[in-house]
């Protein structure tokens, strides 16, 4: 049906295998490039729960990712938005009908293995490889293969859901004031530290680094939503002062450096065939966040603080991101360090994978580049001219006779002769210097022998080609024809004959025997005038016929 | 040019109508066989070339095989000459139908001739012997003077003053059909005269050996051998000086006038004379085919009627005289007009319009000559309207008869003068009528009877 | 060519260029003697010669490794006395005499050339490109001029080295509109010049009997122009299109061809010796070679 070439990671860390996903009837193939390569995948649409997918806008690649009901999660980077969306819409399509075909069979679905009767279970065996194996979906060997790993999979299954994050940004805690003093007081549970944590890795760093040796554990939270407080007041000149007073504290007004670094990773990654155009358009890009704060106030721009500030995409892009991830550590502890080293850890392997495989990405852009190749973005196509190499032709063809220099032509022998043979010429020269020019020049026999030889080239060419005024109609009729024309004319002349010899048998009968012998030979007469009608239309029809024949002929030998 | 090949072929037609023995005699000559092999037409040559070295007779229909269907009528024409000037002999096979053969002694001669090259007919004089010869370029200007002036003569004899030594008769007999001998103003042109000093000098030349020629019996010449030692000069190298002594007495006085026609130059030594042909002598031969040779133009006719010649001849000014009036004369341009009466002139000497017409279509400037039409058209239909001026009123000599006694004479006089063709007019109420003058004497008969 | 056109003679005069075959290779293993070659030829040109006052001949010697002009009719017109002598006429006297003349040079150079590997042919290509250098003299000078053919008397292989050379004086003449003939003596067949018959319109022809060679001149190769219109010539049977590749030199009936300027090859480059343009890589390289060349093959 429809194939792609993508990459298949069987995990968001894995680097990927490069094949191609096919997408049969009922099954998702995945075929890797390399032959040698374990990962070759199947999977069932049934089974297919749920798919997830990068957004066209983030910086991450567009990933398609399948999860199955045995939890398993596939993830396949295709080559661009286009491809996946399209593989996308044919995988639901797939669901859709894999859901229409369910209800069909509730009881086979819906009930328990145990639930069935043994009957039951085997009629929808066969059934299913029926389906399968009849249809040359599968072959024998990998239906039963597959039946087999179910099973085994079937003991062990155990739903292993990741918990999600919730959608609510780090930056809309909103500290509790007790309304009487100045004192403001901010939630933290291990969710929100870890949220905190995630999108915010220059945090992570700092609580890495300063909790505890430097600080406790409370006194960096303190520290943090001071800074944070800072932040929302939007004081950024208080925020700039405490800044430079504190260094620990400047650490959290100060743009995430790990953060920036990551993101310029990610361009780097960007598709370079992505088309710009459309931001180009929407004339965001010279506002700074259309001039909206978070909380929904104008901006008053003082540029000598800037650094202070952030701006709300940043901070709702960083959240979607997180969100996206997910909560991919285990870690489950109340531990604040260890979530943030686990986190780091993971953040240390993606990165370390960003490395290696540099070398790869940078070899897909370049191959990308060479696929999709748009006008605005390619080079100039006017190659320099080349001028001809001839310089100077004598050389050229110096050059040229160099080459069959080299050429052994098995003419050795000749050298010897050389000088012989101009011998023999020069000797030819002064004999007819002496001698004069051979009289006779030519016997005459020759002379008229090469002469009836040539008149009659000439006169066989000439008649190939047709074109001698001479020769009659009839010679340029192929010879059947011909014949056949020669032969109806005797033959009319025979008739034309017996014609009037008739008439002369009714002209020498006496008149009384005249009219008995007319009745007689009327038929002879009649059927030999149908004879000469049919031979006059045969005629008229035939010299048609070939005249439009020459015709063609003389236009073919032009 | 028309004119030229026609006076070509006259010459050729000659050398036709010599007897068969003179014609063999002819053929003797090695030259005479180069030169009329020259003078053959394109596809005569051919087969000429091609019979050469075969003894045998070559049937027609084979030589007719190379020709293609557009050449038969040439192919005709070239076969008609050469039974002509019996080069080919006719016989007819049983088997193969009608048989050439060249003429034995004709191909016997062009096989020598081009198995042994160009042999000169006589070794040229050895240049140490203190001669000194004039150089190409001398001789050439030489030549055409002299031909000019002889030219000069021609038309002019009556005021011109003699400048060649060919005597009086001899001029008579060249002008003979040129000239026209009126009672009044002497001799005039006429138009085969106007003809040819139409004609290149080649053809001209031609014109004037053929007269030469066709005198010569008179002056007790074979013409055999005055063609042949025509021919024969035209194989001399230009510029060579050849020793009298190895001529014959008659060639001798041939050369002499040769010498006025600027076919040669003669010059006197200390002990022996010696002649130099010039390239009129040379070009002999090669006026005789049908290729001409063109000379470029000097004519620049205006749209004004007025015309510019670029040239020193005195010659040529005096062709342009016969027809234009000649205005003023600079070193090397003539400046005429051509007018009414000048045309009239023209006319009255039986020139033609179209004759004029062409004359200066073929010596227009170059220059002139690219464009079309190369005489302005307003000048060219002014020339055949006042040709056609002159002849709007027809003379005819005629008789007039009246006082007829009766209607019925008249009547009569009538019918028997149309039955004669010679009824110009009649008016049957006077009874009045003429008629031709030739038929005056019969009227004068009839009327006679009539009378009775 | 409408110029050069108007300036030609009315009729049949013609300047005929001769290319004479002296090499001595091919004259050495030959039953028939040069000097029996040159009876035939001489006469040829001196008929041509008698056939009208203004022809013109020109004869360029076209040895193994160099060419000359050995005669020319508008020279030796004024003919030298000496030669007369010797019972030899003006004409084949000058020939001779340069044509010797033109051999002790031709095997001089032939000493100087070490290698010796060449293919017995003559320097074709040479003596074509000097006859049309004549030719164009003669339609530049004067406003007059006899219409130019050019015959060759060719014996020697073809040397497949001059191809391009070769061919390029063939398309110089059809340019010029002058015909080349050929009248081809060896045993072998002579692409080259059925070539360039066929392309300037010329007549080719192989005589078969040597000894009636003067036959064959006059009766094929002394048609003038102006005759040819209306006379029928022999015509080849075939005309053998093979070219010779620019890399080897080697006759190929097929081979590569250079899309940017037709250079022919016998095996895939790189890059064009010619004009430099680089090659692609054929897509299906070695699968489908065969119908990627483009064949040249004898047309029948």
């Amino acid at each position: 049906m429809s194939d792609w070439q993508v990459k298949y990671k069987s995990s968001l860390k894995d680097r990927g295998t490069e094949g191609i996903l096919k997408l049969r009837e009922g099954m998702l193939l995945f075929v890797p490039n390399d032959p040698t390569s374990d990962s070759k995948l199947k999977v069932l649409t049934p089974n297919i729960k749920s798919q997830k997918y990068t957004k066209e806008g983030s910086k991450k690649p567009a990933w398609l990712n399948l999860s199955n009901k045995q939890g398993d999660s596939h993830i396949f980077e295709f080559q661009n938005y286009q491809d996946m969306h399209a593989c996308r819409a044919l995988i639901t399509k797939a669901l859709a009908k894999c859901e229409e075909e369910q209800p069909k069979k509730p009881a086979a679905v819906l009930t328990s293995a145990e639930q069935l009767s043994i009957a039951d279970l085997e009629l929808r065996f066969k059934r299913l490889h029926k389906e399968f194996v009849e249809t040359k979906v599968l072959t024998e060997d990998e239906f039963w293969a597959t039946r087999k790993k179910l099973l085994g999979k079937d003991s062990i299954r155990k739903s292993k859901q990741q918990v999600g994050l919730k959608s609510m940004m780090v930056s809309g805690i909103k500290p509790s004031t007790d309304g009487r003093t100045n004192r403001v007081t901010f939630n933290l549970t291990s969710e929100i530290i870890f949220q905190i944590f995630a999108e915010k890795p220059a945090v992570r760093q700092a609580f890495i680094n300063y909790v505890p040796s430097k600080m406790t554990e409370k006194d960096f939270w303190t520290k943090y939503f001071r800074a944070e407080y800072l932040y929302s007041t939007k004081n950024t000149a208080v925020a700039a002062a405490e800044a430079a007073e504190d260094e620990e504290l400047a650490v959290f007004l100060k743009p995430d450096e790990i953060l920036a670094q990551e993101a310029r990773q990610k361009i780097r990654r960007v598709d370079p065939t992505l088309d710009m155009e459309a931001d180009q358009g929407d004339d965001y890009t010279h506002l700074m966040d259309h001039g909206i704060q978070r909380d929904g106030t104008m901006d008053v721009v003082e540029p000598q603080n800037g650094q202070f500030r952030r701006s709300l995409l940043q901070d709702l892009n960083r959240h979607a991101a997180v969100v996206l991830e997910g909560r991919n550590i285990d870690v489950d502890s109340e531990n604040t360090r260890s979530v943030a080293e686990a986190l780091a850890r993971v953040k240390q392997v993606s990165k370390a994978d960003g490395e290696t495989t540099k070398d790869a990405n940078q070899e897909r852009l370049a191959r990308m580049s060479r696929l999709a190749e748009m006008e605005d973005l390619q080079a100039p196509q006017n190659f320099p001219l080349a001028p001809l190499s001839i310089k100077d032709p004598r050389d050229y063809f110096e050059s040229q006779q160099g080459n069959v220099v080299n050429e052994p032509r098995g003419a050795g022998t000749l050298k010897r002769n050389v000088h012989e043979a101009y011998g023999s010429l020069k000797e030819s020269i002064l004999e007819i210097r002496t001698k004069g020019l051979r009289d006779p020049l030519i016997k005459p026999e020759v002379a008229f022998e090469v002469f009836r030889s040539l008149t009659q080239t000439i006169s066989t060419a000439k008649n190939i080609i047709g074109k001698n005024p001479r020769e009659s109609f009839l010679d340029r009729l192929p010879k059947s024809t011909r014949d056949e024309v020669l032969h109806v004319g005797k033959l009319k002349d025979a008739m034309s004959n017996s014609y009037s010899q008739l008439e002369a048998m009714k002209e020498s009968v006496q008149s009384e025997l005249r009219h008995q012998l007319s009745l007689l030979v009327r038929p002879m007469q009649q059927a030999l005038d149908a004879a000469f009608q049919h031979y006059d239309a045969d005629l008229q029809r035939r010299t048609a016929k070939s005249a439009r024949g020459s015709a063609g002929e003389a236009n073919g030998s032009v | 040019m028309p004119q030229v090949k026609i006076i070509a072929k006259n010459f050729m037609d000659m050398v036709a109508s010599l007897t068969a023995i003179k014609l063999d005699k002819l053929y003797n000559n090695v030259f005479i066989c180069e030169a009329i092999l020259r003078s053959l037409p394109p596809l005569a040559k051919k087969y000429v070339l091609q019979l050469l070295f075969i003894d045998d007779p070559v049937p027609c229909t084979r030589i007719e095989e190379w020709v293609l269907p557009d050449g038969l009528s040439k192919h005709r024409v070239a076969i008609d000459r050469l039974i002509q000037l019996r080069i080919f002999t006719e016989t007819v096979d049983r088997r193969e139908g009608t048989c050439f053969s060249l003429n034995p002694t004709f191909q016997n001669n062009l096989q020598k001739h081009i198995i042994s090259g160009g042999v000169l007919p006589r070794e040229p004089m050895n240049s140490s012997n203190g001669i000194k010869l004039p150089s190409l370029q001398e001789l050439e200007t030489y030549a055409l003077q002299q031909w000019e002036c002889f030219l000069l003569q021609l038309i002019n004899s009556g005021q011109g003053e003699k400048l060649t030594g060919i005597s009086s008769s001899m001029m008579k007999v060249f002008q003979r059909g040129l000239l026209s001998q009126r009672d009044r103003d002497g001799p005039r042109l006429t138009e085969s005269g106007f003809q040819f000093l139409l004609m290149d000098t080649n053809a001209q030349l031609w014109y004037i050996i053929r007269e030469y020629i066709s005198n010569a019996e008179e002056r007790d010449v074979d013409p055999a051998d005055l063609i042949s030692f025509l021919l024969e000069l035209s194989f001399h190298v230009t510029g060579e000086a050849y020793n009298l002594n190895t001529l014959t007495d008659v060639q001798r006085t041939t050369l002499k006038d040769l010498a006025d026609l600027g076919l040669v130059k003669l010059q006197q030594g200390r002990k022996d004379s010696w002649f130099i042909p010039t390239k009129l002598a040379t070009n002999l031969s090669v006026s005789l085919a049908d290729s001409s040779v063109r000379k470029e133009g000097y004519v620049m006719m205006e749209t004004n009627f007025r015309m510019y010649a670029y040239s020193t001849s005195k010659l040529q000014c005096e062709i342009l005289r016969l027809f234009a009036r000649i205005e003023y004369q600079l070193p090397n341009l003539i400046a005429c007009a051509v007018t009414k009466e000048s045309l009239y002139n023209a006319f009255d000497n039986g020139i033609t319009s179209d004759q004029i017409i062409t004359f200066l279509q073929q010596n227009s400037h170059p220059r002139c000559a690219d464009r079309v039409p190369s005489i302005p058209e307003n000048v060219t239909d002014q020339i055949r309207l006042w040709e056609s001026d002159l002849k709007r009123i027809e003379m005819t000599q005629a008789h007039f008869y009246d006082e007829f006694p009766s209607k019925d004479v008249f009547e009569g006089a009538c019918n028997f003068a149309r039955q004669w063709g010679g009824l110009l007019w009649e008016d049957s109420k006077r009874m009045r009528l003429v008629v031709k003058s030739e038929v005056h004497n019969q009227m004068r008969e009839y009327l006679h009877t009539q009378g009775n | 060519m409408a110029t050069v056109a108007s300036k030609l003679y009315s009729d049949d005069v013609s300047l005929l260029v001769l290319l004479l075959d002296t090499n001595p290779l091919f004259w050495s293993n030959r039953s028939t003697t040069f000097s029996q070659f040159l009876s035939h030829v001489l006469a040829f040109l001196n008929a041509v010669l008698g056939l009208n006052q203004l022809n013109r001949v020109v004869v360029i010697a076209t040895g193994y490794c160099s060419c000359d002009y050995i005669y020319d009719s508008s020279l030796t017109l004024s003919g030298n006395s000496e030669s007369g002598r010797t019972g030899m006429p003006a004409l084949f006297g000058s020939l001779l005499e340069k044509l010797e003349d033109f051999i002790d040079k031709d095997e001089e150079l032939i000493k100087e050339q070490e290698h010796d590997e060449r293919i017995a042919s003559s320097l074709l290509s040479g003596s074509l490109s000097m006859a049309l250098c004549y030719i164009q003299r003669i339609f530049r000078s004067g406003h007059l001029h006899p219409q130019p053919r050019i015959l060759c008397l060719q014996g020697s292989p073809d040397g497949p080295e001059q191809y391009v050379a070769v061919m390029n004086s063939i398309f110089s003449a059809q340019r010029l509109m002058v015909p080349i003939d050929s009248c081809y003596i060896g045993t072998q067949n002579s692409a080259f010049l059925q070539q360039a018959s066929y392309i300037t319109g010329g007549v080719h022809h192989a005589p078969k009997q040597l000894d009636g060679l003067f036959q064959f001149l006059t009766t094929i190769f002394a048609t003038d122009l102006h005759t040819r219109s209306f006379v029928q010539l022999p015509k080849p049977v075939g005309v053998d299109f093979r070219a010779s590749c620019f890399c080897h030199k080697k006759t190929i009936d097929m081979g590569y061809v250079c899309s940017v300027c037709l250079s022919i090859f016998c095996e895939h480059h790189k890059k064009c010796s010619t004009c430099g343009s680089v090659f692609g890589q054929s897509k299906l390289d070695g699968a489908s070679t065969v119908s990627d060349k483009k064949r040249k093959a004898p047309d029948s």
